[in-house]
């Protein structure tokens, strides 16, 4: 089973909340849903296309290879091997924004402060373990370099959205 | 100031003043300082909204209102002062919510002109019935009911921060509750994590982690809050609250009648709500 499909969709989702990172502390407005919503969606448009890349790179290792079937073995199973500690990180994610969502605000900022701020600086370090994952689990060299084109792609996504739609310091409170 | 900063120690908010726009004489552009100070302060606003400031002033200013109306003998109005409100995000959110009743002015005082000028914009914006103000908070036409701040008292050093409650205690405010960093060992660190995750600016992260430093310890507010005409009160000091769950806590001065309708109101939350006498008791 191919794991392209997860890795697409863990993606995507990193790449909404990235969008909106790169939108908060940047309107100091109170009511601002739509400012979020539409924050998320920027950044989801921002990982569609930069998650291209890695799945072009994966296109060009098949092109090239003598053996095309053994390569897209070889690439599925660095793919799992990528995947398992991104899911573990994503699951830990979702807890904490769970417990930030339902628990009263004693307990959320405990979700807050043990998970999602060090978890945001953590993200370098989880894909950087994905990586190491992808070649360890017989995915060799190619998944390697296809996993790093995805984690450059996957932490350009916030600066990119951040410096396209909302880099100006003073904003209008429009929208 | 670059060299008053140099002179304290402090090399890295030497350097981030040095890159600041000057112009040929050397002063800072005020305006590129003053659009600084409004980028790092909503900034700092994403880092209240996340941990919930709001919901933890309310849950003690709830019941001290509701303190102050059973004793007051009339129905308000009451205001409430939001002393260094920056943005005006507590009283810009508290009037959004109207969380503390229909009878409570919301006003926010600021030194800053071009942090109040931001906050006056950003309220009308939104059509949120509050008021800002600058100037010095005691010098304001009408007088305050409760004084509250946030994030302001460890800007005070030595007998300011006693003069700064004296101050208060000397007005007809019935009450202040200043809500600061909590002095724990973990307070640092959780700030330069906080700070360089969600924040961009250099001054912001530099002044979050410089802040956490300057926090107060439970004793030294309690004592400079320990003046004529006031009860002292800390809630959730740090002998009685998770530092994970607790990055901010206040101090409270209220007028001695007050002290046993707030506990009442608070429930069974008062047990959180020590005095100096107590303090000793709970610091370990």
């Amino acid at each position: 089973m191919t794991p392209a499909p997860a890795l697409a969709a863990l993606g995507l989702m990193d790449a909404a909340f990235s969008g909106f990172r790169a939108y908060a502390g940047r309107d100091a407005r109170i009511r601002k849903h739509r400012a979020i919503a539409r924050a998320a969606l920027r950044g989801l448009a921002a990982g569609a296309v930069l998650l291209l890349a890695p799945a072009i790179t994966a296109g060009g290792v098949l092109l090239i290879a003598d053996d095309r079937a053994r390569a897209y073995a070889s690439l599925a199973d660095g793919g799992i091997g990528y995947l398992v500690p991104l899911v573990v990180y994503a699951a830990v994610v979702l807890l904490s924004l769970a417990a930030y969502f339902v628990l009263p605000f004693r307990a959320s900022t405990l979700a807050v402060v043990v998970g999602l701020g060090p978890l945001t600086l953590l993200r370098p370090l989880a894909l950087g373990i994905a990586c190491l994952g992808a070649l360890v689990h017989d995915g060799g060299w190619t998944s390697l370099l296809v996993g790093a084109v995805a984690g450059v792609a996957v932490l350009c996504v916030e600066p990119l959205v951040h410096r396209r739609w909302y880099a100006e310091v003073l904003r209008p409170p429009s929208g | 100031m670059v060299s008053r900063l140099l002179e304290c120690g402090d090399q890295r908010a030497a350097r981030i003043v040095a890159a600041l726009p000057t112009d040929g004489d050397g002063v800072l552009d005020p305006l590129a300082v003053d659009r600084l100070m409004i980028s790092v302060h909503t900034e700092l606003q994403r880092l209240r909204e996340e941990l919930r400031i709001d919901d933890r002033l309310v849950h003690v200013l709830g019941p001290l209102f509701a303190a102050i109306r059973a004793t007051a003998g009339h129905g308000g109005p009451f205001r409430l002062v939001d002393i260094g409100s920056g943005l005006g995000y507590l009283v810009r959110r508290l009037a959004a919510t109207r969380a503390l009743g229909p009878d409570v002015e919301l006003v926010g005082v600021d030194l800053d002109a071009a942090l109040v000028g931001e906050a006056g914009r950003l309220a009308r914006a939104e059509g949120l019935a509050c008021g800002f103000v600058h100037g010095n908070a005691f010098d304001l036409p009408e007088a305050a009911t409760v004084y509250v701040s946030t994030g302001v008292l460890h800007h005070f050093r030595g007998p300011a921060l006693a003069d700064f409650f004296r101050a208060q205690a000397a007005s007809s405010a019935l009450a202040f509750c200043h809500f600061d960093i909590a002095a724990t060992r973990l307070a640092p660190i959780g700030a330069w994590v906080f700070h360089r995750a969600r924040m961009r600016h250099p001054l912001g992260r530099h002044d979050g982690v410089a802040s956490a430093l300057r926090a107060h310890s439970d004793h030294t507010l309690l004592s400079a809050a320990e003046v004529p005409g006031i009860r002292p009160l800390l809630y959730e000091p740090r002998g009685m609250a998770n530092p994970f769950c607790t990055t901010l806590r206040p101090v409270l001065g209220i007028r001695p009648h007050l002290e046993e309708p707030l506990r009442r109101a608070l429930g069974r939350a008062s047990r959180r709500l020590v005095g100096p006498e107590q303090l000793a008791g709970t610091a370990r």
